[in-house]
């Protein structure tokens, strides 16, 4: 089983791209992706409490480090921020703030553990999905299912457009900071807004150019591209759809 | 730059292919780009265009695939004056190929496979062709390693190469390629130019400032100064012309004025390209070693 090498790890939308691309399961069919990731958001969704939520969590990141091979210290990290915003969530349910203090209620305790167990639980469920499967095979089955097409096109060029701007931004940033642009907070400020205003012309020249290489090939205003073929295993779709079963069932029994 | 990629010579008379004739363009807010500009391409040769930066010459590309339409003067493909109307310039553009210098200016799908094919399949040609020529083309530039990979995640040199097999998938007569080994190390630059040699049956077009390099790998060569072409004819005879290429803002290659020198001692130098050439007239020679360094630098 292959492993994945993260080069370059600049920013985490960088290695989760490189993730999405690399991992071991890119190559698996997208709709069994999606029968792990959104059909776990559904049993999250169908079966509350927090046994469930945990059962699914626990499933999703044993599937992601185990299978797909995505390191575990970086779900982790990758977890930690919205994890942080669900924990000051459920803080709501075990404290309550008067005139007399803080007093902590011993009746919320049900409701954050579940609060915490469903929304982190849903978390795996997304950022699974973000990590195993690239953004545009997700735009390509969104297009099957109905997206239109220009609203499909429209997002891969964007996606497509993100990257190239994300490395002209750092290079303006490290060209910024190696003339000492950043050593006051007023001077990284007025930096940054020129950075920005720098960015717009350059991906308006850009797209001119893309147009240009478009046209070039004979592009007529569709985006049409060969799409390789991905063979879907059947018996893995049952295998997780009954899997899901089991944890909607273990979640009943359990709670 | 030690390239052994020369394969041409004793092609005979080529045929005109493209013909440029009194080109004028000007950009919106700026000087002419392009000043009575003409230039003949001749089919299946090589012919680089060598000149300073502004002088024109990814202009011109773009004005020969026609991306950009001239002011004045016209553009002749196999004899017949160039139209604008959509359906003329795809018909153009199925013939012609353009590759831009920046090669992420061009790639846009989510694998390299998938960014092959769109040229393809813009021909309307049945899925199994496209795979057909999506693998030929990738075979062609020797990266079909990279076919599934994701564009943004490729090398310099790769995208490149990648931007370049999306032109040849659709087999174009003709293929203009702007700077082609801009920002490529000296592997890159071997490695493309041994891909873009195997390509015998297509007629090449590109943009350089290296003058070694025109030397090496083309057959002709155009110099351009200030919007207009100052020289055109056989790369040896054009790049060792001192005067041309000072008008042009270059220097002749060092292979080529090393040739002349040998040619001065009497030694077969005619044909010298590279500095593996000089090398074998050098190793035949031992003697003129000595006289070339008692006579002066080269």
């Amino acid at each position: 089983m292959s492993s994945v090498v993260v080069t370059k790890p600049s920013a985490a939308m960088l290695i989760i791209d490189q993730l999405a691309h690399g991992n071991a399961w890119r190559h698996h069919a997208l709709i069994e992706k999606i029968c792990l990731g959104l059909g776990g958001l559904g049993v999250v969704i169908g079966q509350p409490g927090w046994v469930t939520g945990t059962l699914v969590s626990c499933a999703l990141m044993a599937a992601a480090v185990w299978g797909a091979r995505i390191p575990f210290g970086f779900l982790l990290r990758v977890l930690c921020i919205p994890a942080g915003f669900v924990v000051l969530g459920a803080l709501t349910f075990l404290f309550s703030v008067d005139a007399n203090g803080i007093h902590f209620v011993a009746s919320g305790v049900a409701a954050a553990f579940t609060l915490i167990g469903r929304s982190f639980a849903a978390t795996v469920c997304v950022c699974f999905l973000a990590l195993t499967t690239p953004a545009t095979d997700l735009l390509c089955g969104m297009r099957r299912v109905g997206l239109p097409r220009d609203v499909a096109e429209i997002a891969l060029l964007t996606y497509r457009f993100l990257f190239q701007i994300a490395e002209t931004a750092a290079t303006m940033h490290a060209a910024q900071a190696a003339r000492l642009g950043h050593v006051t907070p007023m001077r990284r400020l007025r930096c940054l807004g020129m950075l920005v205003a720098n960015l717009l012309p350059r991906a308006f020249e850009r797209a001119r150019h893309m147009e240009i290489g478009l046209a070039a090939r004979n592009w007529n205003g569709e985006l049409r591209v060969q799409a390789s073929a991905v063979p879907v295993s059947w018996w893995r779709v049952a295998a997780i759809v009954w899997g899901w079963i089991c944890v909607l069932w273990a979640g009943r029994v359990m709670q | 730059m030690g390239l052994d990629l020369c394969t041409v010579g004793g092609k005979g008379d080529a045929v005109s292919m493209i013909v440029a004739e009194a080109l004028h363009y000007a950009y919106p807010g700026g000087g002419d780009a392009l000043a009575g500009l003409s230039l003949t391409v001749k089919r299946g040769r090589r012919l680089a265009i060598l000149g300073p930066n502004g002088a024109g010459k990814t202009t011109l590309l773009l004005h020969l695939n026609g991306s950009l339409r001239p002011a004045q003067g016209r553009v002749l493909l196999d004899g017949v004056e160039a139209a604008y109307s959509r359906t003329a310039l795809a018909a153009w553009r199925r013939r012609v190929g353009l590759v831009l210098q920046d090669a992420d200016d061009q790639l846009f799908a989510s694998s390299v496979a998938e960014d092959v094919s769109f040229g393809p399949l813009n021909l309307e040609l049945p899925p199994d062709q496209v795979r057909d020529r999506v693998d030929a083309a990738l075979h062609a530039m020797g990266i079909s390693a990279l076919a599934e990979k994701a564009p943004h995640m490729l090398s310099f040199g790769q995208k490149k190469r990648v931007a370049i097999a999306g032109a040849l998938a659709m087999q174009p007569e003709v293929l203009l390629l702007d700077e082609p080994t801009a920002g490529l190390d000296y592997l890159g630059t071997r490695q493309l130019l041994e891909a873009l040699g195997a390509l015998a049956e297509t007629t090449l077009v590109f943009t350089t400032h290296d003058a070694g390099l025109a030397l090496a790998f083309a057959d002709e060569v155009a110099l351009f100064a200030q919007g207009r072409v100052i020289a055109q004819g056989d790369a040896q005879t054009v790049l060792s012309d001192a005067n041309a290429m000072k008008q042009a803002s270059l220097e002749v290659p060092f292979v080529a004025r090393l040739a002349a020198r040998l040619q001065g001692l009497g030694l077969p130098a005619q044909h010298l390209r590279t500095e593996e050439d000089v090398l074998a007239v050098l190793a035949a020679h031992p003697l003129a070693v000595d006289q070339i360094s008692v006579s002066g630098a080269v």
